[in-house]
């Protein structure tokens, strides 16, 4: 075998591509570093660390956040956040996989009116339902109560069963009718058809329903007053500059989990991503 | 229609059965159907009973939104306002119940009759919930995600599209008596006042934002991903790792991140002091363009991975063989560019692009936490960077101006909606979704 020799433009091209992406890496990567750096910082305050680097390095800050509870409690936020994150991904799940399979394999007349209200409904910003939200929960007394937190995050859930449905769309449904001829009634279809083929989806949409909750500030902002209910969004939001540390400490716990889901899922991410954008 | 001609079939047939369009589930017990019959009776009877006992007042008092207004030196109670409001909902929705029960009724009278006439036996309660079960299971399944939407999507929606015709905020929360006031609201925002100055300034501002971060995000995200697929790339899995680590860390822990790094404290003000310069106040209430650019670069940070991604996915599914045609005839790698790769990811993205630009349009993070509640004068409740979502916050959560609150997300939804809907409509993806089931 002959090989090629690289002209100079190429190596010049390949150096230039390179580097840029060194650069771009570096930028994406930068901000992680610093919280990391810091969240190791002998002291807890922004002030008193040297531009982006701690003065000396301790562990200092996660025992603080995990053992100094009497002002900011974050073993409770995280017990808080992890109770409604799960609570909701498996209620959403079901939720959103009823929706659809129902939407992808049954016809009925309502189905086109419905699919149209739900576009219609996605329409109005999602912030203004919470303000309406907000109102009808302080005036029902259901204020302060982590189980309307999940009601919410679960109850909104099917609204975007867009992706689920184009999975069973791929379904073949010669399955269905074979099934069908066998005598299965609609019950027993799903569950002993349906629910073994879609175990990928139903992972998928079980993380990101996780995720939501998992990350949000805006609804247990409006709706958490009391400091015991606080998640780890509205905890993290409320350290001021000489608690950076402790900040940094927090979100680099909370962030890692997230962080390794996404990259066990990144295949899923790009079907997500573009579903609805490239058929056709 | 079915329904008209289940009724035909009822008025055509004994009195039995013509007895349950006036008394519902009369007829499906003198037909022999006591369970079912007696089911369909109560909920009549409950509907009527709750109707005399409450759901006229109810409606009346939608209508008032109430006559007395409290008065604590009397010990009077008064009247709440938007509790009579949500009663008023409720009763609304009792009534729609109401009829799609009366509907139902009638397709299974119908049904009864049918079976009568063709001497088939008539099914038991327990045969006929396990047929219903079987034979109309998408009713069952989509039961409860349908009456979750609506009790939290579509009932607060309704609620605040009512709210926003109303003078309901500001000094006039219950006790005190909240009025309908027609579109008060709307010319109190669109046409004259304080308020309008506001709205017009933070529109522009709005839409100049959403088009220019969706600009930098998608072009942004597009240059990456080809940058990536250039064929001199070695290790691709290992570049791309690190936006889709931006594009992971929870948004609040970011926006958070970068507010310190801004701040008087943070490492680049460190860094300003330490070359001999003074702190510079990136985010204060006078940086003006400063903190503007900060939240579009921010905004950059975290929307250009999942603009890499989705431009990475529709690249694969590019035909190679053009760029060779294209590269025998002489084209540069730019022309290329131009002539080929932008027109396909244009035209296969652009539901994403509208998406994108509703997205930004309503970006209420960004700005929420680099510049939270920092009123700028000339404006009424809002900072200069302030979208309109924002200011709907500031108004309704730290203002109590429900009404208007209410009124200026309408707005934003008719603008949104008249965006999106037009381009989904039309989109291939929609039109042709049954083609791909």
């Amino acid at each position: 075998m002959i090989k090629k020799k690289r002209s100079k433009a190429e190596v010049i091209d390949s150096v230039v591509t390179h580097s840029v992406l060194i650069v771009v890496s570096f930028i994406f990567l930068f901000p992680v570093i610093w919280l990391i750096l810091s969240s190791f910082s002998k002291s807890g305050s922004i002030y008193d660390l040297s531009g982006f680097f701690p003065k000396s390095y301790s562990l200092k800050s996660y025992k603080d956040l995990f053992f100094d509870t009497t002002m900011y409690d974050y073993p409770n936020w995280l017990k808080n956040t992890l109770f409604v994150a799960v609570c909701s991904a498996i209620l959403g799940t079901i939720l959103v996989i009823l929706t659809a399979y129902v939407m992808s394999k049954f016809t009925f007349t309502m189905r086109k009116p419905l699919m149209k209200t739900t576009l219609v409904l996605s329409m109005f910003p999602s912030f203004m339902g919470m303000t309406a939200v907000y109102l009808l929960m302080v005036n029902f007394g259901l204020i302060n109560k982590l189980w309307s937190l999940i009601l919410i995050y679960s109850a909104g859930a099917p609204m975007g069963y867009l992706v689920q449905k184009g999975y069973f769309d791929t379904i073949s449904n010669s399955i269905y009718e074979a099934a069908k001829i066998d005598g299965a009634s609609n019950g027993k279809i799903f569950l002993k058809v349906t629910i073994p083929l879609s175990k990928p989806i139903i992972v998928y949409t079980m993380l990101t329903q996780f995720a939501w909750p998992w990350s949000d500030f805006i609804l247990p902002s409006l709706l958490l007053k009391n400091k015991d209910l606080w998640t780890v969004a509205v905890g993290l939001m409320n350290l001021d500059e000489t608690k950076f540390t402790r900040f940094a400490a927090g979100s680099i716990f909370i962030g890692i989990p997230i962080i390794i889901l996404y990259f066990c899922l990144s295949r899923f991410l790009v079907q997500g991503l573009s579903s609805g954008a490239v058929k056709e | 229609m079915v329904l008209i001609n289940n009724v035909k079939t009822i008025m055509n047939s004994s009195f039995k059965a013509k007895i349950s369009l006036a008394v519902m589930g009369l007829g499906q017990i003198l037909y022999g159907q006591i369970i079912k019959g007696l089911l369909y009776l109560s909920s009549l009877v409950a509907v009527f009973l709750y109707m005399a006992f409450k759901g006229v007042t109810d409606i009346k008092g939608f209508i008032t939104l109430g006559t007395v207004e409290a008065d604590p030196w009397l010990g009077e109670a008064g009247d709440d306002s938007v509790m009579m409001m949500l009663r008023g909902i409720l009763c609304f929705v009792i009534l729609i119940i109401f009829i799609l029960i009366y509907i139902s009724n009638i397709n299974d009278m119908a049904e009864i009759v049918v079976r009568d006439k063709k001497g088939l036996p008539l099914r038991g309660f327990k045969e006929a919930v396990r047929v219903f079960c079987d034979k109309k299971f998408h009713k069952i399944a989509l039961a409860p995600p349908i009456i979750g939407v609506v009790i939290f999507n579509v009932l607060p929606i309704v609620f605040m599209i009512l709210i926003a015709f109303t003078n309901y905020g500001g000094n006039i929360v219950p006790p005190k008596l909240v009025d309908w006031i027609g579109f008060g609201n709307f010319k109190k925002i669109l046409v004259l006042g304080e308020l309008k100055s506001t709205f017009f300034k933070i529109l522009s501002w709005n839409i100049i934002w959403a088009a220019l971060a969706t600009a930098v995000n998608y072009f942004g995200g597009l240059a990456l991903a080809l940058l990536l697929n250039k064929k001199c790339v070695r290790g691709r899995v290992f570049w791309r790792a690190f936006p889709i680590l931006a594009y992971a860390l929870p948004g609040f822990i970011t926006l958070l991140a970068f507010k310190f790094m801004f701040s008087y404290g943070g490492p680049v003000n460190y860094y300003i002091k330490l070359f001999g310069g003074s702190a510079v106040g990136f985010l204060d209430i006078d940086a003006g363009i400063k903190a503007k650019i900060i939240g579009l670069a921010i905004n950059a940070w975290i929307s250009i991975p999942s603009s890499m991604l989705l431009a990475t996915g529709i690249l694969s599914n590019m035909n190679e063989d053009l760029y060779e045609a294209a590269s025998i005839d002489g084209a540069t790698k730019w022309k290329q560019f131009i002539k080929i790769t932008l027109p396909f990811v244009v035209f296969s993205t652009t539901p994403v692009i509208i998406t994108s630009f509703v997205g930004n349009f309503n970006n209420f993070g960004i700005f929420y936490f680099l510049r939270g509640g920092l009123y700028n004068d000339g404006y009424f409740l809002a900072s200069d960077t302030d979208l309109l979502i924002n200011w709907l916050y500031n108004m309704s959560i730290d203002n109590n101006y429900y009404g208007i609150g209410a009124a200026i997300s309408l707005i934003i939804f008719v603008i949104t909606s008249i965006l999106s809907l037009s381009i989904y409509v039309r989109s291939a993806a929609f039109k042709k979704e049954d083609t791909f089931r």
